[in-house]
């Protein structure tokens, strides 16, 4: 199938949100999704953006049943590791499921990697979930291994009210 | 003893890759540290910095001590497309004999304080699960294991299968 990746811009907010969406309904907690279009606006494509987005495209004539010729993103951001030095971050990587099975993820990722590369960066970093077994097969099919079977690296956050009473004198 | 915290200035990477070096030991992976002091330059205090660090200095008016860099926070801001932005603490260590001071509760503070008035919804980061002593001090203060709680798995591709990943397949 024909298909094209490139750089998104401003005006594919629309459609990231919506498969930011999907995504979080394939993954099972679509209520957990609290940024919108406008967030993405904002905190993607100002002067000192929070995060990257790369799109696939597909031709007229191969759209989604719904009408969308956008059909797959990923969102990644440069981060860094005090051992060795610049990484990037793929933070969601997502095929409409009409249009897996085509090379249309792993051209994403390729082009994740590959401007990861060209930043300097000597490791591309993600997480899965551990019922996902598709992906989990995928990416270990890619080349990649799993940090926290490896290496024991839990992944921790502190939000809401225990962030604040952190914050507290 | 006192001690003050600050930025991170360009004269700091030898004492900050020193501290890396130390936390690495402890967790017996001293030789995976393969920065310089010349990336830790370029990388933090270039145009685009791709880390920031918030220093702990001692502060004894007479004492040899004064100056010294006993602890650091190294950190970096990411993103949440379900809940927005995020502080990344990447690293978090005190020198052994200047613990049990305060100064890792100080630098959590300063840093969650930060985290908030750049209007962070959450701070994030790894912590080995053979690491007893940090698992408890971060569960004290609240922190979920987002890997035991949801299944999150960390996956990696080292430079190498990165190369290998990266390069265009001919059609």
């Amino acid at each position: 199938m024909d298909f094209s990746i490139r750089a998104a811009n401003v005006e594919d907010c629309k459609d990231i949100a919506r498969m930011i969406l999907e995504l979080a309904e394939y993954e099972k907690v679509a209520d957990h999704v609290k940024v919108t279009q406008r967030d993405l606006e904002q905190d993607g494509f100002s002067k000192n953006p929070f995060f990257h987005g790369i799109v696939a495209e597909v031709p007229e004539q191969h759209k989604a049943k719904e009408g969308h010729t956008k059909i797959g993103y990923a969102l990644y951001f440069y981060s860094y590791s005090s051992w060795s030095g610049r990484a990037v971050y793929m933070e969601d990587l997502y095929v409409m499921p009409e249009f897996r099975g085509k090379g249309i993820g792993k051209a994403l990722m390729s082009k994740v990697a590959q401007l990861g590369l060209a930043a300097g960066c000597n490791q591309l970093n993600f997480t899965v979930l551990d019922w996902n077994k598709p992906s989990l097969d995928f990416y270990l099919s890619q080349g990649s291994f799993d940090v926290t079977a490896d290496m024991g690296y839990h992944c921790m956050r502190c939000e809401g009210e225990a962030l604040e009473h952190l914050a507290q004198p | 003893m006192e001690y003050k915290l600050r930025k991170a200035e360009p004269r700091d990477v030898s004492d900050i890759l020193r501290l890396v070096k130390e936390l690495a030991k402890y967790e017996e992976m001293e030789d995976q540290v393969t920065l310089t002091e010349k990336e830790l330059l370029e990388d933090g205090f270039g145009d685009t910095p791709f880390y920031h660090c918030i220093i702990a200095e001692l502060q004894g008016k007479n004492s040899s001590d004064d100056g010294k860099v006993v602890g650091f926070v190294m950190y970096y801001f990411t993103y949440d497309p379900w809940v927005g932005k995020q502080l990344y603490l990447e690293e978090f260590y005190v020198m052994d004999e200047y613990r049990g001071m305060g100064i890792g509760s100080g630098l959590l503070r300063h840093l969650s304080d930060l985290a908030m008035n750049t209007r962070c919804t959450g701070m994030m980061f790894v912590v080995a699960e053979n690491n007893e002593p940090s698992i408890q001090f971060y569960k004290l203060r609240g922190a979920e294991d987002l890997s035991q709680e949801e299944g999150w798995r960390l996956f990696r591709f080292s430079k190498n299968s990165l190369v290998k990943m990266g390069t265009p397949v001919e059609e």
